[in-house]
């Protein structure tokens, strides 16, 4: 385990705790302009609209630090880039004066076809190499470094030949990206997959994290499905609090998606980071 | 198994209507993988079989594609009720999603519907797809700039015959034959008193103004001159070839008085495009 993070973040900084923009909050948000750090915000939802979500998002930009969030890169689909989605989003992330890109290590569809979920990879060397070509390519297009969040899943390939957090971990370094750090992820796939979720973390290169996500999920009993749904249990906030202590202060937010309550609840979850940030040393 | 292949094979499960044995089973997946196979592929875990564990995916697919539908057509999901869901699923089977959005996911309904013949009454539905996806459009549109009454009376009276008028970029003009903005009309109202389906022709127009969606009812006469300065005629032309109409398609000279003074107020009207 190494405690000190080697800063290596593309000089990006810690913003602070933020939630992710919902529609349910706009009123809210620019009616009361809420005390807050930052925003996430769900890029797919505002590359194609010029009406009330572009309005809002022009606003909430205006006023607080943004990051865009994106579900459809599909990094790692055998279907070429999508070049049409990946200048809008340079030309989003330019107007919006966005931190970061982060989308999912992931691939959403192949055959010209898109399932809109994020589906899981093998993880081998023929999908390292494929993945890490193609996030060179991204950044390149954005302009940017791109970064990454390890996913949630609810299968296991056979021919897999290395944990996900070696590939995350080789796939960082190998591709020169950042890395969104899911920890209700680690803590779902951790208890679908029956794998340590301490030995996850500890096998993540601390100074390519940029970002941590925080969320609640819907618990089956044979597996457990990341519904953002709730608040995040109490093991999701131990795996937290044991991340930041290697990390450092990083960039933190509460995804809330399922029967969205109202902001100050999403709020008050998310600052319940607090608590881990400010017992780290200065 | 290669990568490709491999998201191939997975793809074809998980986009698979029926039970997850006859996903594993069925043509495109099963030429490239043999569904006795499925464990050198998927793992175990000590509760779920490979199966059961590919069911999760298989299972959220549909619920996806479901959401997405229902959001932009809410009068279509209450009209066909139980049946929505068949409809979707017949639906994304013919038009799946191919863009990085869901927003445009529902873009070929009218035309589905218009062509399939097992949900009816199919004019109805048709129209009403037709007006919910006006309303859609609309909602994403960019923004026109605002044109207003002073706007127009600056134009110099000698000019006015040849000018265009520009209209706001989410103005969508229907000519419906069914009753369907009555009852989409029912469907918002939370007594849900359906009108009874029937026949009626009407002339809608729907636009936004301060990103909000209004829907309006056009006399006949006034929906054709709407329809004449859209396609781009100059305003002498589409006073001229209104007059010119019969019975209720022939407008009155004070009607153009009045409707491009609501229609300037309303925000209808983004520029003009003077000779």
């Amino acid at each position: 385990m190494n405690p000190k993070p080697k800063g290596n973040r593309f000089g990006f900084k810690d913003l602070g705790i933020g939630i992710g923009l919902r529609t349910a909050h706009y009123a809210h948000i620019l009616a009361k302009a809420p005390k807050i750090d930052w925003f996430e915000i769900l890029s797919e939802n505002y590359l194609d609209t010029g009406g009330r979500p572009a309005y809002v998002l022009d606003q909430v930009a205006e006023r607080y630090p943004v990051a865009l969030h994106g579900v459809s890169m599909s990094i790692g689909s055998t279907d070429p880039l999508n070049c049409e989605h990946l200048k809008k989003l340079k030309s989003l992330a330019d107007r919006t004066k966005a931190h970061w890109v982060s989308d999912h290590l992931c691939w959403t569809g192949v055959l010209g076809r898109n399932t809109h979920d994020l589906l899981p990879m093998p993880y081998t060397e023929e999908a390292l190499t494929h993945t890490v070509k193609r996030v060179k390519q991204v950044s390149e297009i954005l302009e940017r470094p791109l970064v990454l969040e390890n996913p949630s899943s609810y299968v296991e390939f056979a021919h897999s030949t290395m944990p996900e957090w070696t590939f995350l971990a080789r796939l960082a370094e190998e591709a020169n990206c950042g890395l969104l750090l899911d920890v209700n992820n680690v803590f779902v796939s951790s208890f679908n997959h029956r794998f340590d979720p301490i030995e996850y973390i500890d096998g993540i290169p601390a100074d390519r994290v940029v970002q941590y996500h925080l969320a609640g999920h819907t618990n089956k009993g044979t597996h457990i499905i990341d519904t953002h749904s709730d608040h995040a249990v109490d093991e999701v906030w131990k795996l937290y609090a044991h991340s930041v202590k290697r990390t450092g202060r990083v960039a933190t937010l509460y995804e809330w998606d399922e029967d969205v309550p109202a902001f100050d609840v999403v709020l008050k979850e998310a600052r319940k980071a607090d608590k881990f940030r400010r017992a780290l040393p200065a | 198994m290669k990568l490709g292949v491999l998201q191939k094979w997975m793809q074809a499960v998980v986009v698979h209507p029926g039970t997850t044995n006859q996903a594993l089973r069925s043509p495109a997946a099963s030429r490239l993988l043999n569904a006795s196979d499925l464990q050198s592929v998927l793992l175990p875990s000590p509760s779920l079989s490979p199966a059961e564990r590919i069911v999760v995916y298989q299972e959220m697919y549909p619920l996806r594609m479901y959401d997405a539908l229902a959001v932009d057509y809410p009068g279509i999901e209450h009209f066909l009720g139980d049946r929505f869901q068949e409809f979707v699923s017949a639906y994304t089977a013919a038009h799946p999603s191919r863009g990085y959005t869901l927003n445009r996911l529902g873009d070929h309904v009218p035309a589905f519907l218009k062509h399939q013949r097992r949900f009816s009454p199919r004019p109805f539905l048709v129209d009403l797809a037709r007006l919910e996806l006006s309303l859609t459009e609309a909602f994403d549109e960019c923004q026109g700039s605002p044109f207003s009454a002073a706007d127009f009376e600056a134009i110099p009276p000698g000019r006015i015959a040849k000018t265009r008028l520009l209209t706001v970029p989410s103005l969508r003009l229907l000519a419906l034959d069914w009753n369907a903005g009555e009852y989409l009309d029912s469907v918002r109202d939370e007594n849900h008193r359906h009108p009874k389906i029937a026949k009626d022709r009407s002339f809608i127009l729907v636009f936004r103004r301060n990103y909000s969606v209004f829907r309006l009812r056009l006399s006949p006469s006034a929906f054709d001159v709407l329809e004449d300065i859209v396609a781009g005629q100059p305003l002498g032309r589409v006073v001229d070839r209104s007059l010119a109409r019969r019975g209720s398609k022939r407008a009155s000279p004070d009607d153009f008085t009045r409707w491009f003074r609501q229609w300037t107020a309303e925000g209808v009207f983004a520029g003009v495009k003077t000779a």
